[in-house]
């Protein structure tokens, strides 16, 4: 156990809470960015239990959670387009602290890992992950095509 | 503490996995699956079990909830297309 | 049988699995304890066959016969789905439309699909080093294909999907990894036994002797069975219609 797992402990805790509540409960709007944000929250803190566990190995698990994580927001950003057209989005200030708290997370590591691959591993990972989050919450509210698939 | 930390993704686990059986409309139960799939790979991570982990990414959070959402749509434009005949 | 009767058979059973498995939950060795008889036996003889990966040296050369069976599930599944969900005669395919998505989405899509293809081949060959391995990589591969659909459409998606590839793929994939078993009992050991290459250098990529191989084959079995799958769904999802005028009854 050391400051990188109490990091951890604490941002699942919490953070984990919070998306479980939003995506269990209220309307379809806050549930997606509820799990926009369960991804956003889980990639910094696999890189965490990466860093506490010293096992660099296990960024491979962020990275791919990285780049899955919004693909699947955008999967329901797309199938969901007209549900979410007619009353956009709510609570996207948490998303935004997530992606605030990956960035800090990603320097953090970096900085304890210092110059190298593994160093370039976790800037893609968190380049990955940020632009991400953020894509996919433009995507939610009002970035993808209305009627869906509409025939000619 | 690690035990915490066990206990913490636990707890996420069990609390998704009652949510995700407790939804009733297909939508909510693919989004609750989604939150289901990130909550059993921390789990999984945290157990030291990577491969496992990567394995349930990899599956829980882009390829179910496309195939989930997918069939929805078809039974739903199936519908709209019934009520449009009758 | 009764309702009433039923239930007591249910309850019974019940009772006797609960039974059996507290029984077996008593004989369990306590958790996160130190002591693993399997485990130290398992990473004993991945590392003598140079594999880092203790968990891939179990699924692709002490195990390599089961994970034969899962992937042969997957096959059987989506030839099942494929069957399942082809255009019957009372059903006609509708072009849909170009669909118009965000630019800044577009732009992350279009970025992104290429690193999704890469981050799939290195979980895929560096299955024998860290986690990761065939299935991983390959359905992360094939997910990285259907970003065309999420930022753009269908028909850029259908552009760089032959079907048709990818089925024979599926087929190709499962049987390169059934000609690997069968090239061991040709050597003269046994099936799937991993004594055809030599072990190589521990932690490199040349390491571990077929377990790369075979990583390689269900690699390109997933990929192209998930690509397959998601073709059929995305068909029925988005461009295969009924006939008019209730035709759907008449077959019946």
């Amino acid at each position: 156990m050391n400051g990188w797992t109490v990091t951890a402990t604490v941002a699942l805790a919490g953070g984990g809470a919070a998306a479980v509540w939003g995506v269990a409960t209220g309307p379809l709007r806050r549930r997606v960015v509820a799990q926009n944000l369960s991804t956003t929250l889980a990639c910094p803190a696999l890189l965490l239990l990466a860093q506490g566990y010293r096992r660099p190995s296990y960024v491979d698990v962020a990275l791919v959670l990285a780049l899955l994580g919004p693909i699947g927001t955008l999967v329901f950003a797309r199938l969901l387009a007209e549900d979410l057209h007619e009353d956009p989005p709510i609570g996207l200030t948490l998303t935004w602290v997530a992606v605030a708290f990956s960035a800090a997370v990603v320097a953090a590591v970096c900085a304890a890992t210092g110059p190298g691959r593994a160093m370039v591993k976790l800037l893609v990972t968190g380049a990955l992950m940020i632009s991400g989050s953020l894509v996919a919450s433009r995507a939610l509210a009002r970035g993808m095509p209305k009627g869906g698939d509409r025939h000619e | 503490m690690n035990d915490m930390l066990i206990a913490v993704t636990l707890l996420l686990v069990a609390a998704t996995a009652t949510a995700a059986v407790a939804a009733r409309d297909p939508v909510r139960q693919a989004l609750v699956l989604a939150v289901l799939g990130v909550a059993l790979a921390l789990l999984f991570t945290v157990l030291q079990a990577p491969d496992v982990a990567l394995s349930q990414l990899a599956v829980g959070s882009a390829l179910t909830p496309l195939l989930l959402l997918l069939s929805v749509r078809k039974v739903r434009r199936r519908g709209r297309r019934k009520g449009r005949t009758e | 049988m009764s309702r009433r009767v039923r239930l007591w058979l249910l309850a019974l059973g019940g009772a006797g699995l609960a039974a059996l498995l507290f029984a077996a939950c008593l004989e369990l060795p306590g958790f996160g304890g130190d002591r693993h008889p399997y485990g130290e036996r398992a990473v004993r003889e991945s590392l003598a066959r140079r594999t880092a990966n203790a968990v891939s040296s179990v699924n692709f050369d002490q195990r390599a016969f089961d994970t034969m069976g899962e992937m042969t599930i997957l096959f059987a599944a989506v030839l099942g789905t494929v069957v399942l969900l082809r255009q019957t005669r009372d059903e006609h395919r509708a072009q849909p439309a170009p669909a118009h998505v965000a630019p800044p989405v577009r732009r992350y899509a279009l970025i992104t699909l290429p690193v999704a293809l890469l981050v799939g081949l290195y979980v895929v060959a560096h299955g024998q080093l860290s986690p990761g391995g065939g299935f991983q990589g390959g359905v992360v591969a094939a997910t990285a294909l259907h970003l065309l659909y999420l930022g753009a459409d269908y028909r850029a998606l259908e552009r760089v999907r032959p079907v048709g590839l990818y089925e024979v793929g599926d087929a190709l994939g499962t049987s390169a990894y059934l000609v690997l078993g069968i090239a061991g009992v040709l050597a003269g050991t046994a099936f799937l036994a991993n004594t055809l290459l030599p072990y190589g250098t521990f932690n490199t990529l040349s390491s571990g002797g077929t377990v790369p191989l075979l990583n390689a084959a269900v690699g390109m079995e997933v990929a192209c069975a998930a690509v397959v799958l998601l073709a059929r769904f995305l068909d029925q999802a988005v461009e295969i219609e009924e006939n008019a005028v209730g035709t759907e009854e008449s077959g019946e």
